[in-house]
């Protein structure tokens, strides 16, 4: 098999997610915290699109896209929300959204 | 097929109440009339087909079943839809749905104007065609199907008048009463069930004729069929409901309350006269039954004020004298009162209606009086009919009854011997109580009421002259069915389904007859003299008292039934539904306000506490798995 082997996409997988989550956990702005979503779902992506090459087998790489096309469509409402935040002249950050407290 | 004139006579009346039903307010309330009226009609002329045929026939071949389809199939018990055409069955079809088409006809008149005429007309029709499927069912269950529904008929027919108060509690109090009948009815039915696997009428008295079934197995199923047709004939002691019954119209207490469902229970026990013959103590407890019945009614009335409710206890009076014939086993003569019954007893409710109608509706007698002046045509129908029921020859009433008490001397032993005095004795008293209404009413000077409402009045429409005419001549004539010892083709007619079990001969008839006659005429006299004095006829204050309390029965049953069951029902509210269900359920409610409560402080609404949540949960989760791996 050319290129290097599973491991170093899994290990590289690995360091994406814990990028992204550490992005969710850390960052205030709406804006940053969808970017790092869609980290971590490429984290995802890149797996399955390793584990897809390891086995020979395309179907990693169809379901690959399929997440993408989910992950763009999350985009749009996720984007679309925060312009309306925008527009209400509302704070961008996630920590005063918290209307939702039982 | 040779019965569908009794499917038709059956189907009719139910057509026509569908019809009106469904038809709604796109017919005016006349043509609802007519499609009650016609339909009914339709069923007579249905009724008459079927006893052509029938006499066509020879003797032994008149009993004829006829299966619509199978109904229900469960484990061994097959029970069909099916009718049961016989000289007994057509009998009282012929009655039901004459009578009955003269009764819906005259409610024409009657209800023109009242509120709500076109449900009064489908109810009628209901209730013709509940009746019939009565008469005409083919094993116990249909019987019992017709029984029910004729008490819903009934219920919903008292019960007309539904914003008076009065009369909802009258059709609950009907109601109730005769729930208690088809319960007991129900039970003798569960119990030949259990025992025979069988409904049809045929192998039920065979086995009661044979004795396959135990006496105390018969006694039993005696006993509730018994119960079923006391409830439903208001016979002592489940007879409270009839008077109040008289809060429906008045065409309806003619139909209902007088002419055909009260006389169900003659039916029944006429129809069953097998499974009471081996029950022999059973039957003569209907006998018995009969005759407290017709003394506590005929004393009654004696006292009441209102006309509606003295031809009501004189109903229940009568039809006691229907449950002596049918004790004794003298079931033709019990079915020929039935009919001359129907005749007279319809024909008194109709004038009655025709005089409360002229009267806008007021029923109490001490405002009557002087009719006559205004009302003869009324006044003559009422008097036959008055003297048809104290039993004046050559009335219907004459025949019918006086056969009856010849069949309870000819019985014999002390059992004969108390129905017959006693039976002579309700005939001085229907003498007193009818001759006392016919008076009040129609004789003496007319009353200041009489005269307000009697200017420039006519009798009444034609759709209720034309109908009290042709009961007047039933009543008149109607004795010709069965005169004693020279001709009597109505009692060998029901022979040939329920075999009489006395005959009494010529003799003892005219003899009967005569005693019955005279007494008769002197409780007239006392009655005539009495009210000329302008006195009343039970004067004695405690006595009064005693009778304008109906015996107390009322009384009795509100303190020992209704009393206690509502201490009862009060003690479990206060001491099970306030502590036990209320306050538990509060407490249940209380609780789960407070868990939930503490729960929605961990929703924090911070997205990122949730994402820290989820985070370490899965660390835990894949420390979790390399653990345990």
């Amino acid at each position: 098999m050319l290129g290097p082997g599973v491991t170093w996409y899994l290990v590289v997988a690995a360091i994406l997610f814990a990028t992204g989550t550490l992005g969710v956990l850390m960052r205030r702005s709406p804006l940053i915290v969808l970017l790092s979503l869609e980290i971590m779902l490429n984290a995802g992506n890149l797996v399955l699109v390793g584990f897809s090459r390891l086995h020979g087998d395309l179907d990693g790489q169809v379901f690959a896209l399929a997440v993408m096309a989910v992950a763009a469509s999350e985009v749009v409402v996720g984007l679309g929300l925060i312009v309306a935040v925008a527009r209400r002249r509302l704070a961008l950050d996630v920590d005063a959204m918290k209307e939702l407290r039982g | 097929m040779s019965l569908a004139g009794a499917w038709v006579c059956l189907l009719a009346p139910l057509a026509g109440a569908l019809l009106i039903t469904l038809a709604g307010t796109r017919i005016t309330r006349r043509q609802a009339g007519w499609v009650a009226t016609l339909s009914v009609f339709v069923a007579f002329a249905g009724a008459v087909d079927t006893l052509v045929r029938m006499l066509n026939r020879g003797a032994d071949e008149r009993e004829q079943l006829s299966t619509a389809y199978s109904w229900l199939r469960i484990g061994g018990l097959d029970v069909d839809v099916e009718i049961l055409v016989d000289p007994l069955a057509v009998t009282m079809m012929l009655v039901v749905s004459g009578v009955g088409g003269l009764i819906v006809w005259y409610s024409m008149g009657y209800m023109a104007g009242a509120d709500e005429e076109r449900r009064f007309f489908a109810y009628m029709s209901l209730f013709v065609f509940s009746m019939l499927l009565l008469v005409e069912a083919g094993n116990l269950l249909i019987l019992l199907v017709g029984w029910g529904l004729v008490g819903l008929a009934s219920y919903l027919l008292i019960g007309f008048d539904h914003h008076r108060a009065a009369a909802i509690a009258a059709a609950k109090k009907a109601f109730v009463m005769n729930a208690i009948g088809d319960a007991t009815m129900a039970l003798a039915l569960f119990l030949l069930i259990s025992r025979l696997g069988t409904l049809d009428f045929a192998p039920v008295f065979e086995a009661a004729e044979s004795g396959a079934l135990s006496d105390t197995v018969v006694t039993l199923a005696a006993l509730g069929l018994l119960g079923g047709a006391v409830a439903k004939s208001a016979q002592a002691p489940l007879h409270t409901w009839l008077p109040d019954a008289m809060e429906g119209p008045t065409p309806v207490s003619a139909l209902i309350h007088a002419a055909t469902m009260v006389t169900a229970g003659v039916y029944l026990i006429a129809r069953t006269a097998p499974v009471f013959e081996a029950a022999p103590e059973v039957q003569h407890l209907a006998a018995a039954l009969g005759l407290v019945t017709l003394l506590l009614a005929g004393a009654v009335a004696l006292v009441q004020q209102d006309i509606k409710r003295v031809i009501a206890y004189s109903t229940m009076s009568q039809i006691g004298y229907m449950f002596v014939g049918v004790g004794v086993g003298a079931y033709g003569f019990a079915m020929f009162h039935l009919v001359t019954h129907a005749f007279f007893k319809a024909l008194l409710f109709l004038t009655a209606g025709l005089v409360i109608h002229h009267l806008a509706g007021e029923q109490d007698i001490r405002q009557m009086g002087g009719l006559r002046r205004f009302m003869p045509r009324t006044d003559l129908a009422f008097l036959i009919g008055t003297l048809a029921l104290i039993g004046l020859p050559p009335l219907a009433g004459f025949w019918s009854k006086d056969a009856i008490l010849a069949s309870a001397y000819a019985n014999g032993g002390a059992l004969g011997w108390a129905l017959y005095v006693g039976g002579l004795f309700g005939a001085l008293l229907t003498g007193l109580y009818s001759f006392r209404l016919y008076h009040r009413v129609f004789r003496g000077e007319p009353s200041q009421l009489v005269l307000e409402h009697s200017e420039g009045h006519g009798e009444g429409p034609l759709s209720m002259l034309i109908p009290v005419g042709a009961l007047t001549l039933l009543t008149a004539f109607g004795g010709v069915l069965g005169i004693a010892g020279v001709w009597e083709p109505l009692e060998e007619w029901i022979a040939e389904t329920s075999e009489p079990l006395v005959h009494a001969s010529a003799g003892e008839d005219y003899g009967t007859s005569l005693i019955a006659v005279l007494v008769g005429l002197g409780g007239m006299f006392v009655a005539w003299r009495v009210v000329r004095m302008r006195r009343e006829l039970v004067s004695e204050p405690r006595l009064l008292s005693t009778l304008e309390h109906k015996l107390w029965f009322d009384e009795l049953y509100d303190m020992v039934v209704s009393r206690p069951v509502q201490a009862f029902a009060g003690l479990l509210h206060d001491r099970i539904e306030g502590p036990l269900v209320h306050r538990s359920l509060d407490e249940v409610a209380r609780g789960s306000l407070e868990a939930g409560g503490s729960l929605a402080r961990a929703q924090t609404g911070l997205l990122r506490t949730y994402v820290l949540v989820i985070a370490a949960s899965v660390v835990v989760l894949a420390v979790v798995f390399l653990v345990v791996r």
